[in-house]
């Protein structure tokens, strides 16, 4: 079932009297419980669609629908809260909140998203999505003491952790070493899947795209083919 | 979640560093306004400990209390219609002891009033202080300026102007002493608009203060010095915050990305100051109470809780200020810059 839809979104970029055109109408459908790969060379516009999806910053045409919403024309406190609540971010790099542990980062993002669960239920529902991302037995860590990989995961624990309906991971493995991108990429696909999320990943790392289910390759802002 | 306790908890060194700098410039900030308001209180607590009221001096005098004579016929006029006002002059002077050793004291006479000492002709009744310097009631003091005696009838507590302490005597002695038949002064008390007279210059208990000789400048010195303090701390806090958020900018990018409203990230950074000024406040509160109990008592120290509620509340205010305007990094911060910068 198609849960989010970019509708000919384009974006342009003016640097003093000098117009440049990033994405030139993009067209792009997004499933429930399906791993959408975004690949192509830098500067091909991927990671500015990703960013627009994921409201983070703005369309200059366009529509991005989803849940009979069009973000572009929502203002910002509202993308806020669809971002707080219904969708869910990996980056790069972890980007863990550094004087929280493992367990409190997950809180947080609870918080964040105004989870009105209670806090036995938040308690159980953290055990849950640490153990899903083998990360149950560093629950009381601070980021510092973990390695590159367990930090994605707890990154990924808090991506999820609220129940989103939308993951977007922003070249999730690019900082990782090839063994732990396989467990992060195999990780992805498995809560994809499982947690039955639409995720969108934007990607260099071929090795990797085995694990989507569909593969969106871009081009000097279009795309080019599915 | 308390995400400003969590950062305190994590960073005890960082927070505890800007803790005892806003401790001791709180502390020094106390003890300056101490010494200024004991000072004060050395310096004119005759006339600060007065009701308020209207001070009148003669025009002429041109806001010089020892020039200041005022016309019998309009103190009496003054003096009818008030009956509560009292006429009053002060003068400068010496007494000796019993060993003639010389006490710089500050000679005081008035009208009959409740608000001053009233003594009889060859009486004197001497502040507090002249007591710790082994005076004693029924000791004969002398004057080169007085032909008799003055027999010591009592002490009267916190009487100082000028800073020396007062001594009270009779009109009829004070005549003779300064050959002079006029008051210097008339105060009425009660907050009623001032009688215009021509003769008479008319002051609130503030304007009078200022007119005594070194009160204004030492006052003002003082005063600049807490309140330069107390901006000092303001700057403490924005230049300590301000590099806090620099630090923290991707920090506060990723926050925002992931859904933390802008208004939590200032909570945060509002708790820690509250958190950060309550505590150096409450030691320094302590320590000044404490060294106000304990100075000794030639140190010219006097704290109130009225000042200290009132340098506190202004030391909040101005972390709050500091705090704030550093703060407005936080609002401009792009999610999507924190993002692409890296690691934070």
């Amino acid at each position: 079932m198609t849960l989010f839809t970019i509708d000919n979104v384009r974006k342009t970029f003016t640097n003093g009297e000098v117009k440049e055109e990033i994405l030139k109408g993009v067209n792009l459908t997004l499933k429930e419980g399906e791993l959408t790969a975004l690949v192509g060379a830098s500067g091909s516009g991927k990671s500015t669609l990703l960013t627009i999806a994921a409201g983070l910053q703005s369309a200059s045409d366009g529509k991005i629908l989803f849940e009979g919403g069009n973000l572009t024309e929502m203002n910002g406190d509202q993308v806020r809260k669809i971002r707080a609540s219904k969708f869910g971010f990996v980056f790069q790099f972890a980007h863990l909140v550094p004087f929280l542990t493992v367990e409190e980062q997950l809180l947080l993002m609870l918080d964040v998203s105004e989870s009105k669960i209670n806090k036995t239920e938040q308690k159980r529902g953290i055990d849950n999505i640490l153990t899903l991302v083998g990360m149950d037995h560093r629950k009381h860590a601070y980021p510092s003491t973990l390695s590159g990989g367990e930090k994605q995961r707890v990154a990924i624990a808090r991506a999820i952790i609220h129940k989103p309906k939308v993951l977007f991971a922003d070249e999730p493995t690019a900082s990782l070493d090839s063994t732990k991108s396989r467990d992060v990429m195999t990780l992805l696909r498995d809560l994809t899947k499982s947690l039955n999320l639409t995720t969108l990943m934007v990607t260099h790392d071929e090795e990797i795209l085995s694990n989507a289910d569909r593969i969106i390759k871009m081009s000097d802002g279009l795309v080019l083919g599915r | 979640m308390n995400m400003a306790w969590k950062e305190m908890k994590k960073n005890k060194m960082r927070f505890m560093i800007l803790g005892s700098i806003v401790f001791l410039v709180s502390l020094l900030t106390f003890i300056i306004s101490g010494l200024a308001n004991g000072l004060s209180q050395d310096n004119a607590a005759l006339i600060k400990d007065l009701p308020d009221g209207q001070f009148y001096m003669s025009t002429e005098a041109e806001q010089t209390i020892n020039l200041s004579k005022i016309d019998t016929d309009v103190q009496g006029k003054l003096l009818n219609k008030h009956k509560e006002a009292v006429a009053f002059s002060i003068q400068m002077g010496f007494l000796n002891d019993e060993d003639e050793k010389q006490q710089s004291v500050a000679f005081v006479t008035s009208t009959e009033s409740q608000l001053f000492e009233n003594v009889q002709k060859g009486e004197v009744v001497l502040d507090q202080s002249m007591q710790d310097k082994g005076i004693q009631v029924g000791d004969s003091l002398t004057s080169n300026q007085y032909s008799g005696k003055f027999i010591v009838k009592g002490f009267s507590d916190q009487k100082k102007f000028s800073h020396a302490p007062v001594a009270f005597i009779n009109t009829e002695d004070y005549r003779e002493m300064y050959r002079a038949t006029e008051m210097q002064l008339i105060f009425v008390p009660g907050k009623d608009s001032p009688d215009a007279a021509k003769e008479l210059e008319v002051f609130t208990k503030k304007e009078f203060l200022n007119t005594i000789s070194s009160y204004k400048a030492e006052q003002t010195s003082l005063n600049m010095i807490v309140w330069f303090l107390v901006v000092i701390s303001g700057m403490l806090f924005g230049i300590f915050f301000y590099l806090m958020n620099v630090q923290k900018m991707g920090l506060y990018g990723i926050l925002k990305a992931i859904g933390v409203k802008t208004r939590t990230l200032f909570k945060m950074m509002w708790t820690q100051m509250i958190f950060i000024t309550g505590m150096a406040l409450m030691i320094s509160i302590t320590l000044s109470q404490v060294l106000n109990m304990l100075a000794p008592k030639d140190m010219p120290f006097h704290l109130t809780l009225e000042t200290t509620r009132q340098l506190s509340i202004v030391f909040f205010m101005i972390g709050f200020i500091g705090s704030t305007i550093s703060g407005i990094q936080i609002k401009k911060v792009e999610p999507l810059h924190a993002i692409q910068r890296g690691e934070v």
